[in-house]
């Protein structure tokens, strides 16, 4: 393992820590303190078709994680179990300490606002304005209303889009229109962050953008986890990287490239 | 809770008007039904009245042979009265049902015959009440076996057929009522269907930003408890402007005023009411479960 020149001192010794645990295996006392943990996972679906095999991975509270691999690699079939959209065949997701194969079904809305999500193709609601958007995350969990508006206006400035509050989604830039969505992503003050392609859809400057927003985030202490297909990102960052293919994590290294480096 | 009780109220209000032609639909098809079932309820509840009027008048009468003793008619009083199917016996004298005779004749303008007779014709006989008018074949025969009983007269037909009537009634109203009551079942599930789809984005988000199920069913529900609160109002409402007519024809059709109007609005106002919102509940919870479950 290889350690940057410039990488802080705290850094490293999360990293390292990351270490021990892999070597021991699965400590669960040590384990329970990463925000996601996935032992030996294997999801198979109905029709035959296994998406993952095996995977372990260990996250720690406030890692910044790249998920590559290549179409069909089994990327959007790992987020759907982080989400519990879907459980899996084999072995344990566990996420803040709750493993979600045995969480009950009602449980599930619960563990999924200590997740934001922000998709490629956004998901906004086109019929309602920037600051609505944001608010709808707060205002279908139940929030109380003197709460929603603080919060709402909080992330807003976060993301830099108080300026667009009243705006609706059509009359927002690609750049703007994925901002929104992070800060909707962001307003329940998640433990992490998962962000699917989120720079699939923008050119390379608004790509940079909206990847700078993540590492601020991230600086803030959100656990952040990003599939993405652009290499030129992830080799320049240097962050941790794994690599799934045909299912299995053929690459799990920090200061990683894109593409493997022999 | 109250914030989610206005979003809910707020969103189905906004759900009924959005796909306004098949909530309108929806609704009309709901008046339909609660106007019959209405309907119904009217002329059963005339009908069972009717049929209360003249069971209340059946009875058994058995005529006394001319040539029985006092004690022979004392003795058959008492064993009319040990039957357990008997509530009353009243005794008719052979003078009593002489005037009955005449006084009847003469109501109906006809010529009173017997005044040419030298002798009273008619026989004395007891009129027995029952408690219940199927056991009058029970009684009729066993007072045809009796030495002092001269013959018997059941008027229990009259009232079977009253009773035929309201039951072929009661069956064919409830057949009717339940193919309408699936139908509409089915209306309000394809309409809230709809209403589904049209929200399948926001349902999607909602679920990703962490919301219960409770924030994603209920504005349905509410929804389709609109489709029948709506349906209820306009059913009740038409009733009312109609009342007096109704209220007339039933006098007219029925003969008889034994029942009190109010309260036969007022069971129609429980059970319109009632009628339309479980079916708008049950209709929209059965489709958003559907639509939960995939």
């Amino acid at each position: 393992m290889t350690l940057a020149s410039n990488q802080s001192a705290p850094a490293a010794a999360a990293r390292s820590f990351r270490e021990r645990l892999r070597r021991r295996g699965q400590d669960r006392a040590e384990a329970e303190r990463a925000v996601l943990v996935l032992h030996d996972v294997t999801k198979t679906y109905p029709n035959g078709k296994t998406a993952l095999r095996d995977v372990d991975l260990v996250i720690p509270e406030g890692d910044f994680v790249f998920l590559v691999g290549p179409s069909g690699a089994g990327k959007s079939t790992l987020i759907k179990l982080l989400i519990r959209d879907e459980i899996a065949t084999v072995g344990s997701v566990v996420l803040d300490g709750q493993d979600l194969a045995r969480l009950p079904r009602r449980q599930v809305p619960k563990i999924r606002r200590k997740i934001g999500i922000v998709f490629q193709d956004f998901k906004l609601l086109p019929t309602k304005n920037v600051w609505e958007n944001v608010a709808f995350a707060l205002e279908v969990t139940g929030s109380p209303r003197r709460k929603i508006g603080p919060a709402v206006d909080r992330v807003l400035a976060l993301v830099g889009l108080t300026a667009q509050r009243a705006q609706l989604p059509s009359q927002l830039s690609g750049g703007e229109q994925q901002r929104t969505a992070i800060a909707r992503a962001l307003v329940h003050d998640p433990r992490l962050i998962i962000a699917d392609e989120p720079t699939g859809n923008l050119d390379p400057l608004i790509s940079w953008e909206i990847i700078q927003l993540l590492l601020r985030i991230n600086e803030l202490g959100v656990t952040v986890m990003m599939a993405t297909h652009n290499a030129e990102v992830v080799t320049a960052l240097r962050k941790r990287v794994v690599a799934l293919e045909e299912g299995r994590v053929i690459r799990d290294e920090v200061g990683g490239s894109y593409h493997r480096v022999d | 809770m109250i914030g989610f009780v206005v979003f809910s109220l707020k969103r189905a209000w906004q759900g009924f008007w959005r796909n306004a032609l098949m909530s309108l639909a929806a609704t009309a098809t709901m008046v339909l039904m609660l106007v019959l079932l209405a309907g119904f309820w009217i002329i059963q509840t005339g009908l069972l009245s009717a049929l209360d009027f003249t069971e209340s008048k059946i009875e058994v009468t058995a005529n006394i042979n001319i040539g029985a003793t006092q004690s022979d008619i004392d003795e058959l009083k008492g064993r009319i009265q040990a039957m357990p199917e008997v509530t009353t016996v009243t005794f008719v004298s052979r003078d009593e049902a002489l005037a009955r005779f005449q006084q009847s004749m003469k109501d109906q303008g006809r010529e009173d015959l017997t005044k040419y007779l030298d002798t009273n014709p008619f026989t004395a006989s007891y009129e027995v009440k029952l408690t219940d008018p199927g056991e009058a074949p029970k009684v009729a025969a066993a007072l045809r076996h009796d030495p002092v009983v001269r013959n018997v007269l059941d008027t229990k037909e009259t009232a079977q057929n009253v009773k035929t009537v309201t039951d072929i009634l009661r069956t064919a109203g409830s057949v009717i009522l339940l193919v309408i009551g699936v139908i509409v079942l089915f209306i309000i599930v394809n309409t809230i269907r709809l209403a589904v789809v049209a929200r399948a984005e926001e349902i999607e988000i909602m679920r990703l930003v962490g919301a219960s199920d409770a924030f994603i069913r209920w504005p349905f529900v509410f929804e389709g408890a609109m489709v029948g609160l709506f349906g209820a109002i306009i059913t009740l409402g038409g009733l009312y402007l109609l009342a007096d007519p109704i209220g007339s024809f039933m006098v007219d059709f029925f003969r008889v005023l034994p029942l009190s109007f109010g309260s036969l609005a007022r069971d129609l106002v429980v059970l319109v009411s009632a009628a339309g919102l479980g079916l708008g509940v049950l209709g929209s919870w059965l489709s958003v479960r559907t639509y939960l479950i995939r």
